[in-house]
């Protein structure tokens, strides 16, 4: 869910792969990282640097000591390997130990640059390609995309027609020609293709205020899909790509310059370039923990845009209760032991598989584990369990050990921003407000439920139940 | 990948320049391991007097006694020059000469040692002890200051040993130790003697070498690390290390750029880490006081300098 930044760890991570280098066992950032470079666990190592050391130290029987580094999709992971080779009898695979956990944001290139590898990018993927001259009237134009032969077609029947009167474009209701800066990046549909395209229009000539021409590229936000899809969705109907201002507009932009924050105070809350005094060093951490924070909070706002969303739907696959448990259990392993909390998951795998989507269920309990940690004693223990519920139906239930809710604070937990007085924890508490909202919201749309009641111990327990498959 | 290929404008007239002095650097630097095989092979060696030659003849003879003593099921550690038949100690130093790679290895070390010791001479910057290595040490967090000692354990034996003239196996890196080792087994004598030689990788660690210890306090210091991106502040050896590692360098290429003529070389990796003309101007005049640096240099950008040198490691 946070996917912005973690606290970066001195001690690190650790896993374990076996003799064909799959990775057997590992703790959760090396998890993650496995599983956001596409791979899965257990399952052969997906991060290629890493992999290559595993192989190298394997080959050679030696205990290897290599920095690596990765990219997750978002930022540079990097970290310091140090690889142990294990013998036959235990395995014959490595154990893997990663110091100094680091991620950070790519850094932005200057903005001439970056324009001109967006550019670059651009006229790689664009399947529509053509040359405009200064009135933006078509002088060729070629597709290489079988869904726009038709408007390839229809260029060629009408010479020096003005570019925009051939496609559908979208949210912009002026009178055409518009002036070319407003209409770069805009996006568009035509005849002949269902899917949504962005437009490019590159000035040609030496003066870019006074172009000589334009180079036009029509770049898809979808890959063409072969097989027709049976919704009848309308070419650049506006319903089917709601605008999201928060998910696609305001986080990539925000992410970048939030995880910078937060990745510069914490070089200066550990001293990293030298000494400092200790209340410099602690208002450093002071701004860590707000810009850590924000980026939750932002993660938060994205995931609730889409729950509300009208038309929301989750995927339907069996998803077995006992096993999406503990592997959020796994998960979340590190920071339970950080406050000595034990997570005793019980169930039995195959006995509640329900039908829901995998990732959403893993989100909620990790969303409810988490919860359960956070406000928890220290040393005590949550307990997971899953198994049948009632007709049909199965669930699985968190329960902790903490002050627990009373039925008035049952009613309001669910809702949007509700927080039960928590902002009154010295600022340590870096909840959104918007965790159980979005939780019940996705339950309820796998066709399912999430309830909180009192444990037997006094805590609280909630309760996520599905539709059995 | 499409990084690389992109089309980046740039003044061209300082590239070619620059990409000129890389192509000499590169062939001077490229004609040092044929040169170095000759001049140890032949039997004038009594009379190449020289501080680098020495050195790295040193370094392998010591290897090849520590091969011997492992064989002969002794700690290498304890390995004796005395104890041992100089002429088998002949024999498998002209076995681990042949090894180009640790030839290059030893090349670069013995570089290292005698470039600390000029350091040391003309500009007072400590070989063991830098700045930077003393502000680790009185790190708050406990882990890094464990780190820090026990890199500077390992960089004082190192000149010591340096001094000595010896490189004691458990320095190399993973893949060299890995070659020696394998020579080690490949003209093993008997089965007692291959059985001992198996049993010395079990003691191997990588991350307990100077260069393993150097690299993990690189890395522990994340951010932190473009302090150590000068030569006086952190000392050549972390500067080594912490250069390599942002640069993506192998460390050896960073410790010859050090070099007297080959700063073109330096001035690209401090640019493609980075840093700032007065930052790289600074670095440039510790290694190269009479020389002019290139200041055409600060309109190249990171990537384009670390594009340069990459390129200008895989022609040669």
């Amino acid at each position: 869910m946070n996917t912005i930044d973690r606290h970066d760890n001195l001690l690190g991570t650790c896993g374990l792969t076996d003799a064909h280098d799959r990775l057997l066992s590992a703790d959760e950032q090396l998890a993650e990282l496995q599983e956001r470079c596409g791979g899965d666990l257990p399952g052969t190592l997906a991060i290629p640097e890493l992999l290559e050391l595993v192989r190298q130290s394997r080959r050679m029987g030696l205990r290897i000591a290599r920095s690596f580094s990765a990219f997750d999709g978002d930022a540079m992971i990097s970290g310091f390997a140090r690889i142990h080779p294990l013998t036959e009898a235990d395995g014959g695979g490595c154990e893997v130990l990663i110091d100094n956990w680091q991620r950070s944001a790519l850094a932005p290139p200057s903005n001439r640059e970056f324009a001109e590898k967006i550019d670059a990018i651009d006229r790689a993927t664009a399947e529509v390609t053509a040359r405009l001259d200064a009135s933006q009237r078509v002088q060729v134009l070629s597709a290489i995309a079988p869904d726009a032969a038709d408007l390839q077609a229809a260029a060629t029947a009408q010479p020096g027609a003005v570019w925009s009167d051939l496609v559908n474009l979208s949210a912009v209701s002026h009178y055409q020609p518009l002036h070319w800066r407003l209409l770069d990046g805009a996006h568009c549909g035509f005849d002949g293709s269902q899917r949504h395209w962005r437009i490019r229009l590159i000035p040609l000539g030496p003066d870019a205020h006074n172009p000589v021409g334009f180079e036009l590229l029509l770049i898809a936000d979808e890959p063409l899909i072969t097989v027709p899809s049976d919704e009848g969705d309308q070419a650049g109907s506006e319903d089917s790509a709601p605008t999201r201002l928060i998910g696609t507009a305001l986080t990539p932009v925000l992410r970048q310059p939030i995880a910078r924050i937060i990745a510069n105070a914490e070089t200066i809350r550990a001293r990293l370039a030298g000494p400092l005094r200790d209340e410099y060093s602690e208002y450093a951490g002071t701004i860590a923990s707000a810009g850590q924070h924000l980026a939750a909070m932002l993660d938060d706002l994205a995931d609730l845009e889409v729950v509300e969303t009208p038309g929301f739907a989750t995927a339907r696959e069996p998803v077995d209760l006992a096993d999406a448990a503990s592997r959020a259990a796994g998960i979340l392993g590190v920071r339970a032991q950080n406050r000595d909390i034990v997570i005793e998951v019980a169930g039995t795998r195959g006995e509640a598989v329900a039908t829901a989507e995998f990732r959403r269920v893993l989100q909620i309990l990790i969303n409810l584990i988490g919860n359960a940690i956070a406000y928890s004693p220290v040393g005590s223990t949550v307990r997971i369990t899953a198994g049948p519920a009632g007709e049909g139906r199965v669930g699985v239930t968190v329960a902790d050990e903490g002050p627990g809710v009373t039925p008035e604070q049952a009613e309001r937990i669910f809702d949007k921003f509700e927080r039960l007085g928590r902002d009154s924890d010295g600022g340590k508490d870096k909840g959104s407000g918007l965790g159980l909202f979005i939780s019940r919201r996705l339950a309820e749309a796998m066709d399912g439920s999430l309830t909180v009641e009192s444990a037997a111990g006094g805590g609280a327990l909630f309760r996520l139940e599905l539709p059995a498959q | 990948m499409g990084e690389e290929t992109m089309d980046l404008a740039a003044d061209q007239a300082v590239e070619a320049i620059l990409r000129d002095e890389l192509a000499r650097e590169d062939r001077a630097a490229a004609a040092v391991v044929p040169v170095l095989r000759h001049l140890l092979a032949s039997d004038a060696h009594a009379l190449v007097r020289d501080a680098i030659l020495a050195r790295v003849r040193g370094m392998v003879v010591d290897c090849a006694a520590q091969l011997l003593a492992a064989m002969a099921g002794r700690d290498p550690a304890a390995r004796s020059p005395s104890l041992a038949d100089p002429a088998m100690i002949d024999f498998w130093a002209d076995r681990l000469m042949r090894d180009e790679p640790l030839l290059s290895f030893c090349h670069a070390l013995a570089n290292e040692g005698l470039l600390a010791e000029k350091f040391q001479l003309r500009r007072a910057i400590d070989p063991v002890l830098s700045p930077l290595l003393q502000e680790l040490i009185a790190s708050d967090d406990p882990a890094i200051a464990s780190l820090a000692m026990s890199a500077l354990a390992a960089q004082s034996r190192f000149i010591q040993s340096q001094r000595r003239m010896e490189l004691p196996l458990g320095e190399l890196p993973a893949e060299l130790f890995h070659a020696v080792i394998a020579i080690g087994l490949r003209h093993a004598a008997d089965d007692t003697a291959r059985a001992a030689l198996e049993r010395v990788p079990l003691r191997y660690d990588e991350a307990a070498s100077r260069l393993g210890l150097l690299a993990r306090l690189v890395a522990a210091m994340r951010r932190g690390a473009v302090a150590a991106m000068a030569i006086d502040h952190a000392g050549l050896a972390l500067f080594s290390s912490a250069l390599a590692a942002q640069t993506r360098q192998p460390r050896e290429s960073v410790v010859l750029a050090c070099h007297e003529g080959q700063g073109a070389r330096l001035a690209l990796a401090l640019r493609s880490a980075g840093l700032s003309l007065p930052e790289i101007e600074r670095q440039y005049l510790l290694v190269e006081p009479a020389a002019r640096m290139p200041r055409a240099i600060a309109t190249l950008s990171p990537e384009h300098a670390a594009t340069m040198l990459a390129a200008s490691r895989a022609a040669s």
